[in-house]
């Protein structure tokens, strides 16, 4: 049959739960097109959140599936999923509809429903379709058997931010996912959000310069958020030992990767997480580099770097330690042993003053210093110190060397503070040390007394024109010099890699003795050889060498496959906010100073090398995380995890509602039943009292794919309970909220109650009933068995009150046995209340339907007796529990009848 | 009246029978033979003669707690205030607490003779003023005292306390010379003729007096001539609470409090709370007065359990223990001070702590105060 003229041969149908859906079938099978226009994201109603139906107790996902199934493969049946009823006009036979497709930013042309976006998605929210038992995240598939079997993600408002620090940072991190998560609470979701990009949480979350916290457009409000003292704060929170080793396929792939600083750690986290055999050789006796023997223990202990290390270990990393590459093995060796090849050296190589004096014993190099000094060997550190430099490693020895005894340390810088290239926060640390720096100050001769250093004669400078750094260049200030009296010197000017070995492969080396490559892939002049970290790009930052790590994995995995390298996307830059935005952020979000992060009294510290910062406290944590602009939204923050893990690439952030116009010739209202909120019944202490809860919820909680995986916890403690009491007519049969009664109650108690029993033999339900409804075929007999096997005992009375027993959390029920007249307590474990159901359809849609609805809600059916299911506009049916309350055989069968209606409706004609 | 009519006219036949009435009725939780639900089962199958001779019937405090859950929206307080009026026709009163004598009181005020000196006890210290447009209604504290004072209950504390307050707000209010009392007791007891002849006289003296609002400090006359009056008489009056005029004032222009460092728990009287629906305007004036800090009962605002005794009937050891299970809740609290709004509140509690012998000695005993004496002291001189 063709749709007809107008039309006339295709219905809408108005609600996916079973009415709609059988409604639909009755009429595809007739030969009439069907739209079925359902709210939610998948058809199945009401009846896909129970977990039995009566009489039967059929698992109710069983008989809903197949039909589930069926409407969406039949030819004649249109699925219109997400979508609502926006505007109706016309009359039987050319009615034209306008039908809202909501924008569910997920092509579900490409959505294979395969879940990992939901995995990954760090926003917890309440699941409405799990009564508010279970909890879901902002992108979700609505129950695990949805029809259609697409996610769709709940973006409630528009991110608040740019989230320009996700740009900003060179790995990347999803930064409003991690920080969401924390604020949540969820530190192990946290702490594996993070791993995604940065294989060393705590320690990049000690030490990294933040490029995130630069970009960071909170501080147009008023500060930036302390993103890096934020990443340490789930490795504290929970322990890390915890994290469980993926299984991965063996590719049988052997990498081999030289240095085990953060930049061969991590591309050797990514390797062996793809499944390849990854060997570091590290010429120390300890791995880390520069973060075991170049950041002293003070600002990174030194046994959170074990622990992080350790875990890499775990998924099956080799480290060989006390292996100098280049002088106890060829690199040419290795090149023939393994399958590729990453050097990832460093720049370990210390760099000479060129000053007269240099060689008096006293004056050391920093690099080597600092290594010494972390590696706890023996070194000379006099009581008057000062250190040539100004760069973080010029910072480090002065701090080092004043913990390890000097009286007087000061650092000479021969620029001045703007240009010092040591974090701000360093310098500010060194300060409050009373480690002193003189700024414009270069030394020109060191003097021996006694054949021990004594002096250093330094030469005030001034700023020039800009040398080939882009600084300006220092001139020396004539006859400025004097002289400080010192016994120990360390230079900290610059660090050189060591890459003499290389050129046995004939890997290219610049001027500077650095490794050349191409920036995009890692990849030397020589194939299979690749290169990354400071033996590139000179002394950097920790988080650029692990960028540059990963950066090498990914060319390597690619290699390794004999794929052609192609590198990353590039990102975007990061973006500020307009002025208007911050007029309008500063209006919506009250200022909140940064929480700082508290640090151990200077006196004491300086007498050992405890860490410094101190971490924050939980309290801290959720107040700092909880500034994040991106999270102060409900729902999606945009933070485009689910669309880096969505392989089909589904992810539409930038997707729109879609209208659609429809001509049918009649159309079924089937939108089903609500549940009536009893929070307003107060003296049943529903949403104050923990074991008290609704049907529904009790449904959700024995349904085999609820949140429980059909453990009937109770809400105060998890516990099983086995004694469980039932209260019927819960704002039905009440003249202060529904006085009609709502027909399933009487019938689905004692359904749960055998389930109950089921779940837990011996369980006893205890049903307070003012009448028990047992009006279908088989009912009576249904209620008889539940007394007889399932140990349900009926009492007939309505409870007046529902007080809690402060020591165990049981409610105690206030009745009167009206059989006997006696006023009784009754203390139960549990008490499931069987709350009202309403008609779900809003004034709204019956205005946009053209539809009367009476005064309960229900909708309107002028002649009750002869025409029962036609609704007050002809060419409109109703069915179902929207058309008054009624099981779901009853709502089945009237659900045929619309059909037939439909059909001598809109039978005739073309 | 029969009793067919009083089923019509307070729709008692939607009775489900469900029991709910009785599970919160404090009568009910003590006195195994009372229960709303089979009263009015019992009147629906027709049995007259066994509700109106049953002396439970007279056991009702009225209080409104089954009223107020009750789902065929049955209003069991009114069915038995009529049926107490079969009652009444047929001789019967209940059992009337301390000889009768607040009960004859009331009906000797009917009497067109006997003339009152009802405002013998007002003394210079507090400014009553003839020609205000706002009357104090006094009520029977002045006949409290010789009644009770073996309980050494003086109401009329509460009476000079709510003057001193009213003075101290700016308000010098008008008294009634020839005041009656306002038939709560009676009209509650099903004395209908009594309670006409004393709303009349009410009615008529107060439009003589021309005041235009009329300030109650007992929550039983303010519910008496807010719900009961209109039915009988004609009152071009606006009533109010003294806690609702204090609420008002403090948020109005706010009061000056001292400070008063006690922490207290309140009592709901059910005519104030239940019937009338006032149970912000006493706590917002608790927590305005600096020092007192407010700690709620197990059962309070709506939830809040009666004192015991309703018009002075059917007082008896059922009571006692309501009343003594009360106190229990208010000592838990932890409050020093026990504060009420209602004078008959204060009676009954009052009556329970004072040792009687062996059987009242483990009542727990708290200091109980109203809260117009509280403000007064927090406003003013000391008393």
């Amino acid at each position: 049959m063709s749709n007809g003229e107008n039309g006339r041969k295709s219905v809408l149908v108005v609600g996916g739960g079973i009415a709609g859906i059988q409604a639909s079938l009755d009429l595809a099978n007739m030969g009439f097109k069907v739209y079925l226009v359902e709210k939610l994201p998948s058809i199945g109603g009401r009846m896909a959140q129970l977990d039995k139906t009566f009489p039967t107790n059929d698992c109710a996902m069983c008989i809903l599936a197949p039909k589930m199934i069926e409407a969406s493969s039949h030819p004649n049946i249109e699925l219109l999923t997400y979508s609502e009823v926006e505007k109706v006009s016309g009359e039987t036979g050319k009615f034209t509809v306008k039908v809202k497709k909501k924008a569910s930013f997920v092509d579900w042309s490409k959505c294979t429903g395969c879940g990992l976006c939901v995995e990954g998605c760090p926003v917890i929210i309440s699941n409405e379709f799990d009564q508010g038992v279970g909890k879901r995240k902002a992108i979700y598939m609505l129950f695990p058997q949805a029809v259609p079997k697409k996610c769709v993600i709940d973006k409630k408002e528009e991110r608040p931010c740019k989230a320009a620090c996700m740009d900003a940072c060179p790995v990347h991190t999803n930064v409003p996912g991690y920080i969401k998560l924390i604020t949540e609470g969820e530190f192990k979701e946290a702490y594996k959000l993070i791993r995604e990009t940065n294989p060393l949480p705590a320690c990049v979350g000690r030490v990294c310069y933040a490029p995130c916290q630069e970009v960071c457009n909170r501080g147009e409000i008023d500060e930036p958020l302390c993103i890096r003292d934020l990443k340490r704060v789930p490795a504290e929170q929970w322990n890390i030992e915890e994290l469980e080793v993926p299984v991965v396929a063996e590719t049988g792939k052997k990498v081999v990767i030289v240095g085990s600083g953060p930049a061969g750690l991590g591309a050797a986290n990514d390797l062996a997480l793809q499944g390849h055999n990854v060997t570091i050789f590290e010429a120390l006796h300890e791995p880390g580099g520069m973060l075991r023997v170049g950041i002293p223990e003070y600002r990174l202990p030194k046994e959170i770097l074990r622990q992080e290390i350790g875990y890499i270990q775990k998924l099956g990393v080799g480290i060989k330690t006390g292996v100098q590459v280049g002088k106890d093995i060829t690199l040419e060796k290795l090149k023939k042993e393994y399958d590729a090849v990453f050097v990832a050296i460093g720049a370990h190589g210390g760099m000479k003053l060129g000053v007269e004096g240099e060689d008096i014993p006293g004056v050391t190099e920093g690099v080597g210093f600092l290594r010494a000094a972390n590696l706890g060997e023996k070194v000379n550190v006099g009581k008057k110190v000062a250190v040539i430099g100004g760069g973080n490693t010029a910072i480090d020895c002065g701090r080092t060397a004043k913990r390890l005894g000097a009286k007087e340390v000061t650092i000479v810088y021969r620029r001045s503070r703007a240009e010092m290239p040591a974090s701000e926060e360093e310098v500010i640390a060194a300060e409050k040390e009373e480690i002193k720096i003189e700024f414009l100050t270069t030394p020109s001769r060191f003097s021996a007394e006694n054949n021990k250093l004594a002096k250093m004669e330094c030469v005030r400078m001034k700023l020039g024109e800009p040398d080939a750094s882009g600084r300006p260049r220092p001139i020396p200030v004539k006859g400025s010099e004097f002289t400080i009296p010192v016994d120990t010197v360390i230079a900290a000017l610059g660090q050189a890699p060591q890459t003499d070995f290389v050129k046995d492969l004939g890997v290219s080396l610049s001027k500077r003795g650095a490794i050349e490559i191409d920036p995009k892939t890692g990849v030397t002049n020589v194939e299979g050889v690749f290169a990354g970290g400071d033996v590139v790009t000179g002394p950097a930052f920790v988080i650029d060498a692990i960028a540059a790590g990963k950066k090498a994995a990914r060319s390597i995995h690619q290699y390794l496959n004999g794929q052609p390298l192609e590198p990353e996307e590039e990102w975007k830059e990061p973006e500020k906010f307009s002025q208007e935005e911050i007029e309008d952020r500063k209006r919506r979000f009250p200022s909140r100073n940064k929480v700082e992060m508290r640090e151990e009294p200077v006196k004491e510290r300086v007498q050992d090398f405890r860490e410094v910062a101190l971490g924050y406290s939980l309290e801290e944590a959720t107040e700092e995380s909880s500034r994040c602009l991106a999270g102060q939204i409900e729902g999606c923050i945009e933070c485009h995890e689910c669309e880096r893990r969505c392989e089909p690439k589904a992810i539409v952030y930038t997707m729109k509602d879609e209208n659609i116009t429809l001509k049918v010739g009649a159309i079924i209202i089937a939108s089903g039943l609500g549940l009536y909120d009893i929070s307003s019944i107060t003296e049943y202490g529903y949403g104050k009292i923990k074991n008290v809860i609704t049907a529904m919820e009790f449904e959700r909680l024995t349904a085999a794919s609820g949140p429980t995986m059909g453990a009937l916890k109770r809400p105060s403690d998890g516990r099983l309970p086995e004694n469980i009491a039932f209260i019927q007519c819960v704002g039905s049969r009440d003249f202060r909220h529904k006085a009609y009664c709502s027909s399933v109650c009487c019938m689905h108690a004692t359904k749960e109650s055998m389930l109950a029993f089921e779940h837990h033999p011996g369980t006893k339900s205890t049903i307070f009933y003012m009448d028990m409804r047992a009006v279908g075929k088989r009912f009576q007999e249904y209620i008889a068995r539940a007394k007889a096997d399932y140990n349900a005992t009926y009492i007939r009375g309505r409870p007046g009150r529902i007080e809690v027993n402060p020591q165990n959390d049981n409610p105690i029920i206030w009745y009167e046995e009206t059989t006997s007249g006696e006023v009784k307590s009754f203390e139960a474990e549990l008490v499931v209340l069987a709350q009202a159901m309403v008609p779900q359809i809003t004034q709204d849609l019956a205005k946009i339907l053209g539809i009367e609805l009476d005064e309960n809600g229900f909708v309107k059916i002028p002649d009750k007796f002869i025409q029962p299911l036609d609704t007050t506009k002809p060419g409109i049916f109703a069915c179902g529990y929207v058309h008054s309350p009624r099981d779901i055989p009853d709502s089945v069968t009237q659900a045929s009848g619309a059909a037939g209606r439909v059909a001598e409706a809109i039978a005739g004609g073309n | 009246m029969n009793l067919e009519d009083i089923i019509q006219e307070t729709k008692t036949y939607y009775c489900l029978e469900c029991g709910k009435c009785t599970s919160v009725c404090p009568v009910a939780k003590y006195d195994p033979s009372f229960s709303p639900r089979a009263i009015i089962e019992g009147a629906l199958l027709g049995f007259e003669d066994e509700l109106v001779f049953n002396r439970e019937l007279f056991s009702c405090l009225t209080c409104y707690t089954c009223k107020q859950e009750c789902p065929s929206d049955v209003d069991f307080p009114i069915f038995v205030r009529k049926a107490r009026s079969i009652a009444q026709d047929n001789g019967q009163r209940g059992i009337c607490a301390h000889s009768g004598q607040l009960q004859s009181l009331a009906r000797l005020m009917t009497s067109p003779t006997i003339k009152q000196k009802r405002l013998e006890w007002l003394s210079k210290e507090y400014s009553v003023s003839e020609n205000s447009d706002v009357l104090f209604w006094v009520g029977c504290a002045p006949y409290f005292e010789p009644i009770f004072e073996d309980i050494e209950f003086r109401a009329l504390d509460i009476t000079e306390a709510s003057l001193k307050v009213l003075n101290l707000l700016g308000i010098e209010p008008k008294l009634l010379p020839d005041e009656k009392c306002c038939g709560h007791d009676v009209l509650w007891t099903g004395d209908i003729e009594t309670f006409k002849k004393l709303a009349e006289h009410n009615a008529a003296q107060i439009k003589e007096a021309g005041v235009k609002k009329i300030v109650f400090s007992c929550p039983e006359g303010y519910r008496t001539f807010k719900l009961d009056y209109p039915n009988y008489v004609d009152l071009d009056c606006e009533v109010q609470h003294i806690s609702e005029l204090l609420a008002e004032k403090i948020e109005q222009k706010g009061v000056k409090f001292k400070e008063i460092n006690k922490k207290v728990t309140y009592q709901d009287p059910c005519r104030l709370g239940r019937h009338l629906g006032v149970y912000d305007a006493p706590r917002k004036v608790l927590e305005s007065i600096p020092g007192i800090e407010l700690v709620e009962m197990k059962h309070s605002g709506w939830e809040s359990i009666c004192c015991g005794t309703s018009a002075w009937t059917n007082c008896d050891s059922y009571s006692n223990m309501l009343r003594t299970d009360r106190l229990s809740e208010a000592v838990e609290t932890g409050a020093e001070l026990l504060i009420t709004t209602c004078p008959k509140c204060q009676t009954h509690f009052r009556c329970a702590m004072v040792d009687k012998g062996e059987e009242h000695r483990s009542t727990p005993r708290i200091e109980i105060m109203d809260l117009a004496n509280l403000v007064a002291n927090a406003m003013g001189e000391r008393k």
